[in-house]
């Protein structure tokens, strides 16, 4: 196909679309832009649900890069020196910030009614420094009763709702509705038995987070665990948009070869399997919107190349090639198509996230939001047009097939 | 110019229809030939054949020393678009263009920097200097039909076949048609095969081929 003959293709496609129908023109731009935006919409929806519960986890849960013990040559039960090992990590650039856990297992008890029937349940009790844990988690922000101080007391914790009881939790098993200045004993798994008072209880709803651990005070744990200066695990926030996870990865593992890494994603367990499930659904609804948006696109073009089928056997009989008559269907495809992307975006971006934004969609990590990469609205754009220059090919050259006396009469 | 030996065409079918029985026929450079006879003779049969939009069963076609049937698909359109000109029955025009785009179209299609011009000066020729902006259903049939005649011309065709171009309109208009032609003809020396069943149309023509029955009958 030569500059000639493109420059023909072009002439009939403008035409045919400057003097076709402009409610039939304005109807398949419009169905175009609703297939757009159903693309865009449920893979945005599903990507934004999968995100933020990624993000969630990062925030309340994992942090970025989880720091461990030694395990070769000879296992290690904590990180120790955690002080020079968390401020050569800081030195990386990217890095946001470190805070230090220690892990310890027991069991709550709780006598709501003060007349010997405890409540008891088993919980992960974490010991941390809030003023240095909130920079890197942010379970201060879901308190819901009470608080949770900086200066966190030896005989002070903070519980989970899950692990307290009401606050619209369903747990089968919980403490029966402990609530901030209650008195709880933990009996810990080394055999210490300690009471505490409850400061503050925050409830997060993700599945596989620390919804159901409690937290004590860091020289708490550490009497508790008999050690200093040590860390069960010391989490590490980056700036993803500086490195990559994997560049941070090697980094601290050149710093610290000895120690113990891994990153969030293999922490994600349940949360983990539920994104990429999501994540799954979201590349199957996206291709079965991208066929949908082509057979519509290939029976609109269809319908019309069939209407037009007098004119292209005209077309033929004048000595226009088959090829120019198809390229300007193709032509006429791309410029439906790109309208509906474009109806589709405005959809999207000046209907749907500003309602979302009034009236947002609540989900357990917050509320949902519809996420799109640079990369991913490309992806759908391209999937789009290369559909739309598929079904404007296929249905243009069917029918420009045709024999030309059959095309003109039929 | 066209050289016709012993062409066949039957249309495929459970009872196949032999529309042309040996057609052998020879029309020379600026000739202004009618073919005439009964509805179902096989006249406009031979000129789709003769206009390269129909392939015959077998026999030869010669235009212009090309021997049109062993060319391939993209050869005869390309054929068609440079060597032919065709008018058809019902106007033929693309209702999406304007007169001016009919006409200039095809010369557009060829690469012709000049095919505005050109159209212009066509449609001048065929009288529609000032209709050349108006769409073909702003146009009544005779003009329309000589907007498709200015159209065929656009390419300097060696051959101008005319199937019944004149089967819709009205007397007047069918006279003002078979005028241009003849003027075409004497004039610029254009060849010309037109499918007719008008018997005051001979007093056009240099030649009279009847055919009846798919076969040659007589000539006039």
């Amino acid at each position: 196909m030569n500059s000639t003959d493109l420059k023909t293709a072009f002439f009939i496609a403008y035409k045919t679309i400057t003097k076709g129908h402009k409610s039939t023109i304005a109807l398949i731009i419009f169905i175009l832009s609703l297939s757009f935006f159903n693309l865009m919409f449920v893979s945005g929806f599903l990507y934004g649900f999968s995100d933020g519960v990624m993000k969630s986890m990062i925030d309340n849960s994992t942090a970025h890069i989880i720091v461990m013990p030694q395990e070769e040559p000879t296992i290690k039960p904590f990180v120790f020196d955690q002080d020079r090992v968390r401020a050569e990590i800081e030195t990386i650039p990217g890095v946001v910030g470190t805070a230090r856990h220690y892990q310890l297992g027991g069991t709550l008890s709780y006598d709501k009614e003060r007349d010997g029937n405890f409540k008891y349940t088993s919980a992960q009790i974490i010991g941390v420094t809030q003023s240095e844990e909130k920079n890197i988690l942010t379970i201060n922000k879901y308190m819901v009763s009470g608080k949770f101080p900086d200066n966190l007391k030896d005989d002070e914790i903070v519980l989970g709702a899950n692990l307290s009881g009401g606050f619209g939790t369903k747990q089968t098993k919980d403490l029966g509705g402990a609530t901030v200045g209650s008195k709880i004993q933990i009996n810990y798994s080394n055999g210490i038995t300690r009471t505490y008072t409850i400061v503050g209880i925050f409830k997060l709803s993700m599945v596989g987070s620390v919804a159901s651990a409690a937290f004590i005070s860091t020289s708490e744990a550490e009497s508790l665990l008999s050690t200093y200066n040590s860390a069960s695990e010391i989490m590490v926030k980056v700036d993803l948009e500086k490195n990559t996870l994997d560049e941070y990865t090697n980094k601290i593992s050149q710093m610290i070869p000895n120690l113990k890494l891994e990153k969030y994603t293999s922490r994600l367990s349940t949360v983990g399997i539920l994104v990429t499930a999501f994540n799954l659904i979201a590349v199957i609804v996206s291709v079965i919107s991208i066929i949908v948006s082509a057979i519509t696109i290939f029976v609109m073009i269809y319908v019309n190349a069939v209407s037009k089928r007098r004119q292209i056997g005209i077309l033929k009989a004048i000595g226009i090639k088959e090829s120019i008559i198809e390229v300007s269907y193709i032509i006429q495809s791309i410029f439906y198509s790109a309208l509906g992307i474009i109806g589709g975006l405005i959809i999207i971006y000046f209907v749907v996230i500003p309602i979302m934004a009034v009236k947002p969609i609540t989900m357990p990590f917050g509320d949902a939001v519809l996420v799109y990469t640079s990369f991913g609205i490309i992806i759908n754009i391209s999937s789009l047009i290369i559909a739309g220059i598929l079904a404007g090919y296929i249905p243009a050259k069917i029918v420009a097939r045709e024999d030309i006396l059959k095309s003109i009469w039929g | 110019m066209i050289k016709v030996e012993n062409l066949i065409k039957t249309y495929p079918g459970e009872v196949p229809t032999l529309a042309l029985k040996g057609v052998s026929l020879e029309i020379a450079e600026g000739e202004f030939v009618a073919l005439m006879g009964r509805s179902g003779s096989g006249k406009s049969t031979l000129l789709h054949q003769l206009g390269l939009l129909d392939m015959p069963t077998s026999g030869s076609v010669v235009i212009n020393k090309f021997n049109v049937l062993t060319l391939s698909d993209s050869e005869r359109t390309r054929f068609r678009l440079q060597y032919l000109g065709y008018v058809f029955q019902e106007y033929a025009l693309i209702a999406e263009f304007t007169a001016l785009e009919n006409v200039s179209f095809p010369a557009m299609a060829f690469g012709d920097d000049s095919a505005k011009e050109r159209a212009e000066h066509l449609l001048d020729l065929v009288g529609l200097k000032d209709r050349m902006n108006h769409y073909p259903n702003e146009m009544s049939g005779g003009e329309q039909q000589r907007v498709a005649i200015a159209r065929s011309l656009i390419n300097n065709p060696k051959v101008l076949f005319a199937d019944e171009p004149t089967a819709n309109l009205d007397t007047v208009s069918s006279e003002v048609v078979f005028k241009l032609f003849q003027k075409l003809n004497k004039e610029l020396k254009q060849t010309i095969l037109v499918v007719t069943h008008e018997p005051e149309d001979k007093k056009y023509v240099d030649r009279v081929i009847w055919l009846k029955d798919g076969l040659i009958k007589d000539e006039e």
